[in-house]
Parts: structure tokens; C-alpha cells; sequence
């Protein structure tokens, strides 16, 4: 009997004649933050969307909480506890931000089309504890000022952290959070990090991250370990001095030594 | 007067009805030419159920409805299955509405050889062989009774309103604007996709269901040809026009929609060329419609009885 929140097993998956996730296998234990770093195309995004099941594996196994999960739709996965960020920002646009963390909270609507009708009081009160409870979510990554600002309108970092509070908001055990620092200088990412540390002590999620920034991955998975793909192959697995070592990644990031 | 009273009951029927596509379309973002067909559907059936089964005329409308809106999941399940959505989807009602709209037409035929049968698959159909025939096809299903006036549609306007303001303002209806916004982050956000479609298309049909039996019970007669495409793009015009997410939009225009050719009589033939220059006009100067995106509320009533008010108080301070 394993703990593991989440187990993926030699998952593997073809793109054409292009294998583009090769044989990956991934144990997360309930609590966990690990990294997923790896050169451009290296597959991790698609990992990601394996896991959610926006995309269908050619061979290989994702259980989840002991379960497999293989072959739900994105939303039932969603419903069951995963949840995630995109590396380009999908918000729903016209909406506020405080209307897009609302969705996290109802997308598995809280009450019958015949209570939505003539909204009953047990309604009524669903709605009014939803807005609470999104509100405190926007307070959480400082956008409670923002709150009925259309999400378009915002600034890109304030849009990053509006997409981590709507993934929070779907009460998700795991969180995977793709690119949150795409696009941010040194200060902002260093908020940044802030923030992420403050939601996973105090929301006890199990995260994976995706990331470029290195000195954020560094610093977010100090005690924890990153995953580190090539080419859509696990090249390593290791603390941060462990990866920063590996002459196998740098080869990978750098590129082979010229010897003449 | 009877003349402006045949005027509100043909626009507030016609309210009623881009009032579901509005749901449909405005909110949810599914295109639809296929609306006239469900009013066909309800039309008929609440004439049925008034005329044949003597059900009281309220509830008739109700069932009426809620036949189209059952109706809809013919299309609607195969449709959001194999995720039709865009032009895809507006095509598939189109169909949808026609073939409806073919069959009422042959009614009386089929009705005619289902009663001379002697064998065959046709003898499943021998107990709704005379109902078929009173149907009329393209004769038309006459002499109902026509309990619709302006007490009545302005009620059912107002009601109709109402529902549909509680049904986007839900969790359900906002969970439709997130459909139409971004699918796939809504799917990732937990969305049941097909679920939140069916129901949205559930309701609409439903609004234009009852608009089609209001409709059968103002003329007291049906036929075939009050459903054809020119109606449904008529309410696709009223929402587009209107402006999506919204519903005060698709009123006004939907009444408008009606008016106007009404005022134009020599012009009434020329309004799809019209309409197909305005929706060109429309789009390209405001894509969201003319009151897109703006939810109904009376805000607006009370700005302006501030700047009222204000004006009138400086006009005496000055």
C-alpha cells in the first residue's frame, strides 16, 4: 500500500512520429513541492496537460489518491482534486476578477436549475458564502483591490496570480502551476515566491511547478527535489545542488563541451 | 388600438423568444438558426394539448416548452458530444429546424396513409394517424382558440424576463458566460461542458417553445410557414444586434425587430437584405452588439434621476 498522492507510471505519448513524453514516471507524497524544469519543448507542459487530460497518453498509467484517472474528462479530474495554472494566461477575459475565482468555487454548481430559478434562501446563502469565501482567496494573493476589475484589464503579473486563485478556488489537493514567473523581473519574482510559499504552507496542496526561472525553482524546491526532462525523457531527479551538478543537465541546458 | 395591440403581442412574443437565444448565444456563445423549430414544437404541441386534451391554457404553454425544450436534446446531446460549436453548431439546428419544419408540413399526408394502412411500420402509428391529419401539414392546424392578448403577453414578457435574469445570474448561467469566454479553462476549472450546454439549450428551447404557443393561440391557426429560417434569423438579428450577455438588448431589439417592419410594410421584403447590411455595420464597429455586455439593472434610472435631481438643485442654489 503506497501514500502517494499522485503516481504516474511510464507515461508515454506520441504526437505523430514525434514522441514528445517518453516513458516518464513521476511519485508525489501528499504535501509535496517539487519543480519540473527542462529545456524548451522538453515535454513538460505536456505532462501537465496528461495529467489534467487535456491530451491522451499512448501508453502508461496516472492514478491519483490511489485511483486511476485515466480517461476522465478534464472536468471530472478537475472535480476530483487537480487543478492547474496555464503558461498563457487563460482567464476568462470579460469577466471580473472576482467573478473568475467565483467560478473555481461553482463550476459543480452548489444547487438545483429549479433552486437557480427562483434562487431559494439555501441558494441565497450558497452565494453569499461563495463570495466570502472567493473574496478571502483574492485577499490571499493581494487582489482584493482588483476584485471588479475585468481580468483583461489587469496587469500580466496581477493576471498570474488571479489564475493561482481561481485553480485554488476549484479546492484542489493538487495544484500544478505552469510558468507562474513567465515574464517577471527579479523583484516581482521574488514576491512571487513569497506568495507560492505562503499558499503551500498554508494550504498544505501538493504542487508541481513548472519553471524557467531558476533561481525561483532553486529556491521554492530547497528541501524537495525537481524533475528535470529532455527531450521528453526524465534526465534527472535530485535536490537543487543534486540538479545543479548533474553534468548530464548541464549538458543539456548548455549544450556538449567543444573538445579539440 | 387593435393595431398597436397586435403590434405588442407580435413583439412580445418575439421578446420571449430572443430571450432564449440570448441564453443561448448571448450568454453561452452557441449560434443558433434552428430557434424557429422549437417554436414549431411548442407551438404545436401546446395547440395539441389545448385543443385535443382540454389542458387549461397556462399550463399548455408550460408543456408546451418543456416538449421543445426535450426536443432539444435531439440535436443538443449528439451536437455537444462530438463537440460541434461555431458555424458547426448553427448549422446543425438549422437542420434541425427544417427537418421539423418539413415534417409538420407532410402531417396530413402521413396521417392520411397511416390511416388507410393495413400493415407494415405504419400500424405502430395507427393511434396519432387522426391527430395527424388535424394537424393540417401545410394547411395549417386551424381553428384553436386564442386566449393570447396583451394582458397575457405582457405577464408572460415580464416572467420571462425575470427567469431568465435568475437563471444567468446563477451559478449555472455564469458557469455558461465562463463556457463562452474559454472553453477549454472552463472544462480545466471543473465545467461539466455537456451538462452546462444541454441545460442552456434546455432553456432556451424552452423560451421559444412558449413563444411558439403564445404565437399558435394569438392567430388561433398554425401552419408550417410561420417557422421557417427568416424567423430564426430574426432572433439570431435581435441578439446580435442586442449585444451578447446581455438581456435588456435582445428586448429592445427583439421589439424593435418587430416594429420596424411593421412601420415599413412596403418595405418588409427588403428587411434580410437591411438586416444583412446592418449585422455587417454591426460587427465591425461594435462586436459585442449594440448593449453587449451590459447586465440588466436600473443603475442607469437612478444616474439620471441623480443628475435630474442635482441639476434641479443647483439650478436653485444658482
Amino acid at each position: 500500500m503506497s501514500s502517494e498522492i499522485l503516481n504516474v507510471k511510464n507515461l508515454t505519448v506520441d504526437f505523430g512520429g514525434v514522441r514528445a513524453v517518453n516513458n516518464v514516471s513521476i511519485q508525489l507524497e501528499p504535501g509535496e513541492f517539487v519543480g519540473l524544469i527542462g529545456p524548451n519543448g522538453a515535454g513538460k507542459t505536456t505532462i501537465f496537460n496528461l495529467i489534467t487530460n487535456a491530451i491522451k497518453p499512448t501508453a502508461g498509467e496516472i492514478n491519483f489518491k490511489g485511483k486511476n484517472i485515466l480517461g476522465k474528462s478534464p472536468d471530472r479530474i478537475c472535480q476530483l482534486g487537480i487543478s492547474r495554472t496555464f503558461q498563457n494566461i487563460r482567464l476568462f477575459p470579460q469577466m471580473t476578477a472576482y467573478e473568475n475565482v467565483e467560478l473555481g468555487f461553482h463550476s459543480a454548481p452548489q444547487y438545483s436549475l429549479a433552486e437557480a430559478f427562483i434562487r431559494t434562501p439555501r441558494a441565497r446563502r450558497i452565494e453569499v458564502d461563495t463570495r466570502k469565501k472567493a473574496m478571502e482567496l483574492l485577499e490571499m494573493v493581494n487582489l482584493k483591490e482588483h476584485s471588479h476589475a475585468r481580468a483583461s484589464s489587469l496587469p500580466y503579473g496581477l493576471q498570474r496570480r488571479l489564475e493561482m486563485a481561481r485553480a485554488m478556488a476549484t479546492n484542489p489537493e493538487l495544484l500544478l502551476l505552469d510558468e507562474p514567473a513567465a515574464g517577471m523581473n527579479d523583484d516581482e519574482c521574488n514576491d512571487l515566491i513569497k506568495l507560492i510559499r505562503e499558499i503551500h504552507t498554508t494550504m498544505h496542496y501538493t504542487m508541481i511547478m513548472i519553471e524557467h526561472h531558476m533561481n525561483v525553482v532553486m529556491d521554492l524546491c530547497r528541501d524537495s527535489r525537481i524533475y528535470v526532462l529532455n527531450l521528453g525523457s526524465m534526465l534527472a531527479v535530485g535536490t537543487p545542488t543534486e540538479i545543479q551538478s548533474n553534468p548530464d543537465v548541464i549538458r543539456a541546458y548548455l549544450g556538449e563541451p567543444k573538445n579539440d | 388600438m387593435g393595431y398597436i395591440n397586435t403590434i405588442i403581442i407580435l413583439g412580445g412574443i418575439n421578446i420571449i423568444a430572443a430571450l432564449g437565444v440570448a441564453i443561448l448565444t448571448g450568454y453561452t456563445g452557441l449560434f443558433t438558426i434552428g430557434h424557429a423549430g422549437f417554436m414549431a414544437l411548442g407551438g404545436y404541441m401546446s395547440a395539441i394539448f389545448v385543443k385535443e386534451l382540454g389542458v387549461p391554457f397556462p399550463i399548455a404553454l408550460l408543456l408546451g416548452g418543456t416538449f421543445a425544450g426535450l426536443c432539444s436534446f435531439i440535436i443538443g446531446y449528439p451536437a455537444f458530444r462530438s463537440e460541434l460549436r461555431g458555424d458547426y453548431f448553427a448549422v446543425a439546428t438549422l437542420g434541425f429546424s427544417e427537418a421539423t419544419r418539413l415534417l409538420l408540413n407532410n402531417t396530413r399526408s402521413m396521417g392520411e396513409s397511416i390511416n388507410t394502412a393495413e400493415s407494415g411500420i405504419a400500424m405502430l402509428f395507427k393511434p396519432i394517424g387522426p391527430l395527424l391529419v388535424k394537424l393540417g401539414g401545410v394547411f395549417g392546424y386551424m381553428s384553436l382558440p386564442s386566449p393570447t392578448n396583451v394582458f397575457v403577453v405582457v405577464v408572460a414578457v415580464i416572467l420571462a424576463l425575470f427567469f431568465a435574469h435568475m437563471f444567468v445570474t446563477s451559478q449555472y448561467g455564469k458557469n455558461c458566460i465562463a463556457i463562452s469566454q474559454d472553453e477549454v479553462a472552463a472544462q480545466m476549472m471543473g465545467v461539466n461542458l455537456l451538462k452546462t450546454k444541454m441545460i442552456a439549450l434546455f432553456v432556451s428551447a424552452f423560451y421559444a417553445g412558449v413563444a411558439g404557443g403564445l404565437m399558435a393561440f394569438y392567430f388561433a391557426y398554425l401552419t408550417p410557414s410561420f417557422f421557417t429560417i427568416t424567423k430564426s434569423s430574426d432572433l439570431l438579428a435581435a441578439v446580435v444586434f442586442g449585444g451578447i450577455q446581455s438581456l435588456i438588448g435582445p428586448v429592445i431589439t427583439g421589439f424593435i425587430l418587430v416594429v420596424f417592419p411593421e412601420l415599413l410594410r412596403s418595405f418588409a421584403e427588403w428587411r434580410l437584405i437591411i438586416y444583412g447590411f446592418l449585422f455587417v455595420i454591426v460587427m465591425i464597429f461594435r462586436p459585442q452588439g449594440l448593449l453587449g455586455y451590459v447586465e440588466m439593472n436600473f443603475y442607469f434610472v437612478r444616474i439620471w434621476w441623480n443628475k435630474i435631481f442635482r441639476r434641479g438643485q443647483t439650478s436653485q442654489e444658482g
